[in-house]
C-alpha cells in the first residue's frame, strides 16, 4: 500500500513541481527509467512469491540504476554509447518480460 | 546464448531467495520504499513531461527551416527575373552602342547566331517531348529511380541526335549547366525538380527522334524502360517555347580591336 501512494505521490509531484534535470544528466534519464522498472517488475514477482524484502529491493534498485547509468556514460565517452545503451534496454527489456510474465501467471494462473 | 538463457531464467535477483532463506524479515523500513516509490514516479512523470514538451519544439523548429527554405527559394526565382529583365536591358543597350555601320551589323548578327547556340536567349520551334519518371516500383528499390546519370545520358543523347536547345523542366540547359543528385533529388543549375521529369529539346523534327532512338542513349534508355519499368515517352510537338538560362554571365570581357 506505502509503495503505490509513494508511486502516486512521486507522479503527482513530478508533475507539480516540474524539477528540472541538469542536461549533463538528460540523457541517462530513460536508462535509469528502464532500470528503475526492471527493479520494479522484479520487486513484485518477489513479493508474489512471498521472497520480498525491503533491503534487497532498495539495494537492488539503486545499483540497477547506477550501473546501467554508468555502462552508458562509459560507452558515451569511448564513443560506443547508443550501442552500450541498446544492450542495457535489450537485457533489462528481456528480464522486465519474463518477469510480467511470471506475474501474469501468479495473478490469473493463466 | 548462454548469456541471454541466464537473463531468462534468473530474472529476479537471487538476493531475495538468500534473504528469504536467511529469515531476517524485519518490518521496519516501510518509509524507505515509500520514498524510493515516490523517487521512481517522480522520474517517470519528469521523463514523460520533457518528452512531450520537446515534441512541439523539435515540430516548430521544423516548420520554421521549412519556411525558411521557401523563402530562400522565393527570393531566388525573383532575382533570376531580375537577371533576365536585366540581359534584356544589356541587349537593347548593347545594340544602341554598336551603332549601325557595317562592322557593327556583323558584331550584331553573329551575337544572334550565337545566342541561341550557347543558350543565352529564348528560343521556340517545333521538337521531341519526352517524359521520364521512376518506375512505380521506385519505393521498393532504389535502382528503379531516375538517377543524375540517365538525366545526362539523355541530355547527351539529344545533343549528339541533332538538338539545338533543350530544357529539362523548364530549366534551359546551356554548356555549363550542371545536372547532380543532391540528397533525394536531382538538381539541374542546383535547383531541385520534380517528377515527372519532362525534357524538351528544340530539333529537326525529321530526324531528332530517330537519331536519338539510334543513340547510345537511347538504347540506355530502352533498358530502363523494358528492364526498370521506367516511364520513357517521346513525342514530337510542333511548338516548343524554350526561355534562356538565366545562370549564363558575363566572365571575359575585351577591348575589341579598332
Amino acid at each position: 500500500m506505502i509503495p503505490l501512494v509513494g508511486l502516486l505521490a512521486g507522479i503527482v509531484i513530478g508533475i507539480v513541481l516540474e524539477p528540472s534535470i541538469p542536461q549533463v544528466l538528460q540523457p541517462y534519464l530513460p536508462i535509469a527509467i528502464v532500470a528503475a522498472m526492471d527493479a520494479l517488475f522484479g520487486a513484485f514477482r518477489a513479493y508474489l512469491e512471498g521472497i520480498f524484502t525491503d533491503r534487497v529491493f532498495i539495494v537492488s534498485f539503486i545499483s540497477n540504476v547506477l550501473i546501467a547509468s554508468a555502462i552508458v556514460y562509459v560507452g558515451d565517452q569511448i564513443g560506443v554509447g547508443s550501442q552500450l545503451a541498446t544492450g542495457v534496454v535489450v537485457v533489462l527489456g528481456i528480464r522486465i518480460f519474463t518477469n510480467a510474465a511470471a506475474i501474469r501467471r501468479a495473478l490469473f494462473h493463466a | 546464448m548462454d548469456l541471454l538463457n541466464q537473463i531468462i531464467r534468473q530474472p529476479i535477483d537471487p538476493d531475495y531467495a538468500l534473504s528469504a532463506a536467511a529469515g531476517s524479515h524485519p518490518p521496519r523500513g516501510r518509509w524507505q520504499l515509500g520514498v524510493l516509490a515516490m523517487i521512481i514516479g517522480a522520474l517517470f512523470a519528469v521523463a514523460a513531461l520533457q518528452t512531450t514538451r520537446a515534441a512541439p519544439v523539435q515540430q516548430s523548429e521544423r516548420s520554421e527551416l521549412i519556411s525558411r527554405i521557401q523563402t530562400a527559394e522565393h527570393e531566388q526565382d525573383q532575382l533570376r527575373g531580375r537577371v533576365t529583365s536585366l540581359t534584356e536591358e544589356i541587349a537593347t543597350l548593347r545594340a544602341a552602342a554598336l551603332g549601325d555601320d557595317d562592322a557593327a551589323r556583323g558584331v550584331e548578327s553573329e551575337i544572334n547566331t550565337l545566342d541561341p547556340v550557347v543558350g543565352n536567349a529564348a528560343v521556340s520551334g517545333p521538337g521531341v517531348v519526352i517524359v521520364v519518371d521512376d518506375s512505380p516500383s521506385a519505393a521498393d528499390d532504389a535502382r528503379d529511380r531516375v538517377l543524375d546519370i540517365d538525366l545526362q545520358v539523355l541530355t547527351n543523347g539529344l545533343w549528339e541526335a541533332g538538338a539545338e536547345a533543350i530544357s529539362i523542366n523548364g530549366h534551359r540547359l546551356s554548356n555549363l549547366t550542371a545536372i547532380r543528385s543532391a540528397g533525394d533529388a536531382i538538381t539541374v543549375d542546383y535547383r531541385s525538380l520534380t517528377r515527372p521529369y519532362r525534357v524538351e529539346a528544340i530539333g529537326d523534327v525529321r530526324t531528332l527522334q530517330a537519331r536519338l532512338v539510334e543513340s547510345s542513349a537511347g538504347a540506355w534508355w530502352n533498358d530502363l524502360a523494358q528492364n526498370r519499368r521506367m516511364r520513357y515517352e517521346i513525342s514530337d510537338v510542333k511548338q516548343l517555347d524554350l526561355a534562356a538560362d538565366p545562370g549564363i554571365v558575363l566572365r571575359h570581357a575585351g577591348r575589341a580591336a579598332s
